[in-house]
């Protein structure tokens, strides 16, 4: 321990600034919000109530649904992008024409921003004039109330999510598969290995760092979603689609705070709470790998 | 050739947060872009009449070079205010610089963070009754109870801008009800009566379906909108039971155990096979439209809607008006709001030239000025005043009536400083159809609890 430190070039000052930087903006706002979720204040009183933001947080459906929601929603999108993105990747690796069009063309959704994309589709979805309602009646279906049916709602605005969310996955799937060496596939198809056979066990395998990066990204995004639900429902019908996001602002446009800091604070351990375990097995998965 | 993905990736990430950045960029911009446009227009008039009565300007115009900015949301700041501002920087000299709020929760939001930090505009919009309780207005607002000009508004709307004694608010516009809005020419093709109980109005529905028509129009996608049936059969719970308000605010009395309270949820039930087809996504907009074009015959909304849906309407006679009904035909009564309010920044710098305004704001001259421009959205609440011939019938005659007669009281919002804040999410659930009346009462019943502890009450 002491020849190390004696062999250390920089002094630990040096890790000063941004500690204070890091204090600062990070852990001391953490502390106050655990302390302000347990009162109830405005911006110029706090009263104390103990756990009883928590208590109502949990008690109440119009919130208690939401943590639910949050994780149909986080890990609907995050399964569905891990799996689809994949084999977009796979046929976007293939030899194939138009290669380059085609991968623009999977990016795109990317491109275009989260709000825009909400209100396009929830046009799309209106029950009597939009598009999809359309097609399936001239195709002789019954229309589908998508946004206005709470058994429906969630999944449109989940498949919307990975409509628009795809992209990122397929490019880091896209990088990892091409990482791989060629030699792998040569050696496998010598040895007499099936397309399917060497998908299961070379491209699979080694992409797995990717895969890790894309379940992390996408189930962390979709546990702090919040604009495409806003543009598409505002958390409605009903409570149908609320989630803790949607939740949270709406407890702090309605002026209670205390109660709204609660749910961050919920928010914060339930992201904690999946992440770093996930993260952690996640790791070991890949080390094992390897 | 990763490192082409891995560029691409960046660069996408690199257009996707300026796009954010214009986007937000752009917001604010288009925010006060009106107030902006305003302006050279008015100093252009100044200027115009500055030129020949240079001399006169100076003793005519007190508040030359003064400008008050103003906040408020569009329904608000619409032309009639606008006319009514226009004529009074030609009047007094003030200028106007004005913004406009995201109205709804957003713009509760935006008022309550500038209160919060003191930033606050000369003149604010914002509602009477319980949401400005929950402002905490003697924090940002000036105590105007020493003003002459209230002596001209009637008891019920001082009462709602009054906050612990001290009076904040002057009325923007006329008094509006919680009410359903009728299209006649079906009433008269089908020889249908005015309903005086909630059971005929549902057996006019029913005779409206069977002729093919759409008998209400259901706004799921405006969801405020939801919550006028709820808020507006206030006047026959008060009918059976009037104490409630009071019983309410101590925390005894609850919309799930009194009787005449739950029906104001199970009313929803009832009409359930009445809407419109797209009645989950359909706006207050749309609502606008169907009606002005004869497509849906009732509407039970805010008749502050009723100026923008004449907009859309050949004949403003097509339109009538009628208070929610309840079980006795001997009272059919109608729940009343307060207008809208203008309120005046506590640290404003222009108190005389707004007080200046407000005298010319309520001379009858400018009162005409509005309501011909703008429309008015029920009896005015300034006494002796009456409106101009040219707003219509449904409001100088139908809402009238129920003024003239006494039937009419004040939504419960005025009454009581609780509200519960996720109302419109439940009579969205409740009138969809998702939800039973009796449950919906329950679970507003938790949601008010939050307001009551909030606001300090004990109601356990």
């Amino acid at each position: 321990m002491k020849t190390k430190r004696d062999h250390s070039i920089y002094p630990v000052w040096f890790v000063l600034p941004s500690l204070v930087i890091f204090a600062v903006f990070f852990l001391w706002p953490i502390v106050t919000s655990l302390y302000y979720s347990l009162t109830v204040w405005n911006f110029d009183t706090a009263k104390f109530c103990g756990l009883d933001n928590y208590k109502l947080f949990f008690s109440e459906y119009s919130m208690s649904s939401s943590v639910i929601h949050t994780m149909i929603y986080a890990f609907g999108t995050s399964a569905l992008k891990v799996i689809i993105a994949f084999f977009i990747a796979i046929f976007l690796t293939s030899r194939i024409r138009t290669k380059g069009f085609i991968r623009s063309a999977v990016f795109f959704p990317n491109l275009v921003s989260m709000m825009a994309v909400g209100l396009t589709f929830s046009y799309l979805m209106h029950p009597t004039k939009g598009l999809f309602n359309v097609v399936i009646e001239m195709l002789g279906g019954t229309p589908i109330d998508f946004l206005g049916n709470p058994n429906t709602a969630l999944a449109s605005i989940l498949m919307t999510d990975v409509w628009k969310g795809l992209s990122i996955s397929v490019v880091i799937y896209i990088a990892g598969i091409q990482s791989i060496d060629r030699t792998y596939y040569e050696a496998a198809s010598i040895d007499g290995a099936t397309g399917w056979q060497q998908l299961k066990n070379i491209t699979l395998p080694l992409v797995a760092a990717s895969q890790n990066s894309i379940i992390i990204l996408s189930l962390i995004g979709g546990l702090r979603s919040f604009e495409l639900i806003w543009a598409m429902t505002g958390g409605g019908p009903g409570f149908a689609t609320d989630v803790l996001a949607s939740v949270i602002y709406k407890q702090y446009a309605a002026g209670f705070y205390g109660l709204s800091t609660a749910g961050n604070v919920v928010m914060l351990i339930l992201i904690s709470v999946i992440a770093f375990p996930l993260q952690h097995f996640l790791n070991k998965r890949e080390e094992a790998m390897q | 050739m990763s490192k082409k993905v891995l560029a691409l990736v960046l660069a996408g990430t690199m257009a996707f947060g300026l796009i954010g950045c214009g986007s937000s960029g752009g917001d604010s911009g288009a925010e006060e872009a009106p107030a902006a446009a305003e302006e050279p227009a008015a100093e252009e008039a100044d200027g115009a009449e500055e030129a020949p009565a240079a001399e006169e300007a100076s003793g005519g115009k007190p508040f030359e070079g003064v400008t008050l900015k103003v906040w408020g949301g569009a329904a608000e700041y619409n032309t009639g205010t606008e006319a009514v501002f226009a004529a009074a920087t030609e009047k007094l000299g003030m200028e106007f610089e004005v913004e406009i709020s995201p109205g709804g929760s957003d713009g509760d939001n935006v008022l309550k963070t500038r209160m919060a930090s003191g930033d606050i505009p000369d003149l604010v919009a914002y509602n009477a009754g319980s949401k400005l309780y929950d402002l905490n207005p003697s924090r940002g607002f000036l105590d105007i109870k020493d003003w002459e000009i209230l002596s001209k508004f009637d008891d019920a709307f001082v009462d709602a801008v009054t906050v612990d004694g001290a009076v904040y608010g002057l009325p923007i516009s006329s008094t509006q009800a919680g009410a359903v809005i009728y299209y006649r020419p079906d009433y008269e093709e089908l020889g249908l009566e005015i309903p005086h109980t909630w059971d005929d109005f549902v057996a006019n529905c029913k005779v409206l379906k069977d002729a093919g028509k759409t008998p209400i129009y259901f706004c799921g996608g405006t969801t405020w909108t939801t919550q006028v049936l709820f808020l507006g059969d206030y006047y026959n719970v008060e009918a059976e039971v009037p104490t409630f308000a009071e019983d309410y605010t101590n925390g005894t009395a609850k919309y799930a155990d009194v009787p005449a309270a739950t029906r104001s949820w199970t009313k929803y039930e009832e009409l359930v096979d009445y809407l419109n087809a797209d009645k989950s996504a359909a706006t207050a907009d749309d609502a606008s439209i169907a009606m002005a074009n004869g497509e849906a015959t009732h509407w039970i909304i805010l008749t502050q809607q009723l100026p923008m849906l004449l907009e859309f309407a050949d004949d403003p006679e097509n339109f009538g008006v009628f208070g929610v009904p309840g079980d006795d035909p001997d009272n059919h009564g109608l729940t009343v709001w307060e207008p809208m309010s203008w309120y005046v920044g506590k640290d404003s710098e222009h108190v005389d030239a707004i007080k200046a305004l407000f005298d010319f704001y309520y001379t009858d001259e400018a009162l005409d000025l509005y309501f011909n421009t703008y429309g008015a959205n029920g009896p005015s609440c300034i006494k002796g005043y009456e409106l101009p011939e040219s707003v219509c019938s449904a409001i100088r005659v139908d809402m009238q009536k129920y003024f003239d007669e006494g039937k009419i009281t004040t939504a419960l919002e005025y009454q009581s400083p609780i509200k519960g804040t996720a109302c419109e999410q439940m009579t969205t659930a409740v009138g969809l159809g998702q939800m039973s009346g009796e449950e919906a009462a329950a679970m507003y019943d938790e949601d008010c609890k939050k307001s009551a502890i909030q606001l300090g009450y004990d109601w356990e």
